[in-house]
């Protein structure tokens, strides 16, 4: 993983992103094969320096965020008295930082995790799905978090099934699919974007025949009373695409340029 | 080792379970003490040929020296109360996922073991210090005599625990292995309060064996043998149990080492 890079781990759910997190984290131990950390062979040392937040937020029920840190700091080293209180500001916890972990809805339970990774400032982030439980303002939050960290030089192992999270935040990305690696690379080219145009007119079936023709790199697929063209990227012209068919005797309807293609994307990695 | 210590008592001080335990230790062995120190005076105080017979033969067992052993032997029975605090500690670990995240943040696994042998010695120290200070207590308001040495007997304190880090180390084993709180509190009880004392007299009665004395808890139950007045019923088994200590002692020592090491190869071998 290039250093300073975020690094999005996506795949379906049972796909393996939590069991390789595990086992770079020592949870788990691998069958085969072999990792390195900073260049080196794993070790406790090493694991000091990572803030992690593995599947689910683990703290101990019956102390507060701040007694709950206390231990992080305890056994990690990371940050000290004043940083345990600016990492709770920072997730917005501080008003309810002597409160007991165990009175904390899911998303409060989940920031906390994320203040415990954040403490003592480490420049290797693992997060297994870092906006689980949030809401829709605390998910942004999140992701604006995690591109500020991103400049900052800090690199960031992220795990996730919200392609939406991975395509906004990741510079490079890992697809998994039942713990075998299907792709991996830069985002922008593992998951590159064809263009889908939505249209639809009067006359379906003219329409279907005179579209056919309108590109080589055309692909068709008919939803209902809608046609879907998939052009390869930057190669949809709406305008051009009325003009064609009203040249051809047909007016259009509905005209909608759809950039993403993303779940399709996906789709078409993970289900084959 | 200070550093783990220190974090250990980080996660006890604020547990709410533990002070209660604690408390109620600190009722129970004044309690049962002098319970049963009012049925002696009971017996003996009366004005009867056998009341002052009984005093003859049996002397007092709650003054100096014989109440440190009168005293750790009826304060033993209740070692499944600090049991109770031993098992939660290490099932928290599992019902918040905090093992596994003590590893995350840095620990080794042989730390996080090496953290919960420190656990159950602080709780063998505590309930220890307890003991002793009822003890004394306890033989200082019943000395008449106060020219006899207070102390000739106080090695009882050192047998009394080692007795109890033994049990509490078998608990703890309990509690690992099970790793759910109430199932591994009902199986400890179950085996503390039922099961061994019955196969201990089974072996004895039905099958004339002495093999019961190796059963896990039997082996450090015979550190503390009954005391005095009870044992002088039958002379001959008192003095073979009091000579039958110094081999206990090192069952016990063999038997605490086995424990320990089982814990640390489980810990270190299973995924978290």
């Amino acid at each position: 993983m290039p250093p300073g890079t975020v690094f999005g781990i996506l795949g379906p759910n049972g796909s393996g992103k939590t069991t390789l997190l595990s086992i770079i984290l020592d949870v788990l131990s691998a069958d085969q094969g072999n990792f390195l950390w900073f260049g080196e062979q794993s070790s406790p040392e090493q694991r000091k320096k990572i803030g992690s937040l593995l599947e689910t937020p683990n703290f101990y029920h019956y102390l507060s965020a701040v007694n709950n840190l206390k231990i992080t700091n305890s056994i990690s080293g990371r940050g000290d008295a004043e940083m345990m209180l600016a990492v709770l500001e920072k997730v917005k916890l501080y008003e309810r930082r002597n409160s007991r972990f165990s009175t904390y809805s899911l998303g409060m339970k989940q920031r906390l995790a994320i203040a415990a990774a954040l403490l003592g400032d480490p420049k290797v982030l693992v997060l297994d799905e870092p906006t689980n439980g949030l809401d829709p303002v605390g998910i942004a939050e999140i992701r604006d978090l995690i591109m500020e960290l991103s400049k900052k030089g800090h690199t960031i192992i992220m795990a996730s099934h919200l392609l939406d999270e991975v395509e906004k935040v990741c510079t490079h990305v890992a697809i998994l699919k039942k713990g075998t690696l299907i792709t991996t690379g830069d985002v922008n080219d593992v998951l590159v974007d064809d263009d889908l145009v939505e249209i639809s007119a009067a006359d379906m079936n003219a329409l279907s025949s005179v579209i056919k023709n309108y590109s080589n790199n055309i692909k068709i697929t008919r939803d209902g009373n809608l046609l879907h063209l998939i052009l390869p990227k930057g190669t949809a012209k709406l305008d051009d695409i009325n003009n064609y068919c009203f040249s051809k005797g047909i007016v259009l309807n509905h005209l909608l340029f759809k950039k993403k293609r993303l779940e399709a994307k996906f789709f078409e990695l993970t289900n084959n | 080792m200070f550093h783990i210590a220190k974090t250990e008592w980080l996660k006890i001080k604020r547990y709410p379970a533990f002070w209660w335990v604690m408390g109620i230790t600190a009722l129970t062995y004044p309690g049962i003490n002098y319970m049963f120190h009012s049925v002696y005076n009971n017996i003996t105080e009366k004005d009867t040929q056998k009341g002052k017979i009984l005093k003859m033969l049996i002397g007092n067992p709650f003054s100096f020296p014989e109440a440190w052993h009168t005293v750790a032997y009826f304060s033993s029975i209740f070692v499944f109360i600090p049991a109770i605090v031993v098992i939660m500690l290490i099932t928290n670990e599992y019902t918040y996922k905090t093992s596994r995240q003590n590893i995350i943040d840095g620990w080794s696994r042989n730390e996080f073991m090496l953290a919960k042998m420190i656990d159950v010695l602080l709780l063998t120290v505590i309930v220890t210090v307890l003991f002793a200070i009822v003890a004394f207590i306890i033989g200082y308001t019943n000395t008449d005599d106060h020219t006899v040495s207070h102390w000739n007997m106080s090695y009882y304190t050192g047998l009394f625990a080692l007795q109890t880090f033994s049990q509490l180390s078998i608990a703890f084993t309990v509690g690992l292995l099970v790793r759910k709180s109430f199932i591994a509190l009902a199986i400890f009880t179950f085996y503390f309060i039922i099961v061994e004392p019955i196969a201990v007299n089974v072996l004895k009665i039905k099958f004339n064996s002495e093999a019961g004395q190796f059963l896990p808890l039997e082996i450090s139950q015979k550190l503390l043998p009954k005391p005095a007045f009870i044992g002088r019923l039958d002379e001959a088994g008192y003095q073979a149990s009091l000579i039958a200590v110094k081999y206990h002692v090192g069952y016990t020592l063999a038997l605490v080492a086995l424990t320990w090491l089982f814990c640390f190869w489980l810990y270190k071998k299973r995924d978290l």
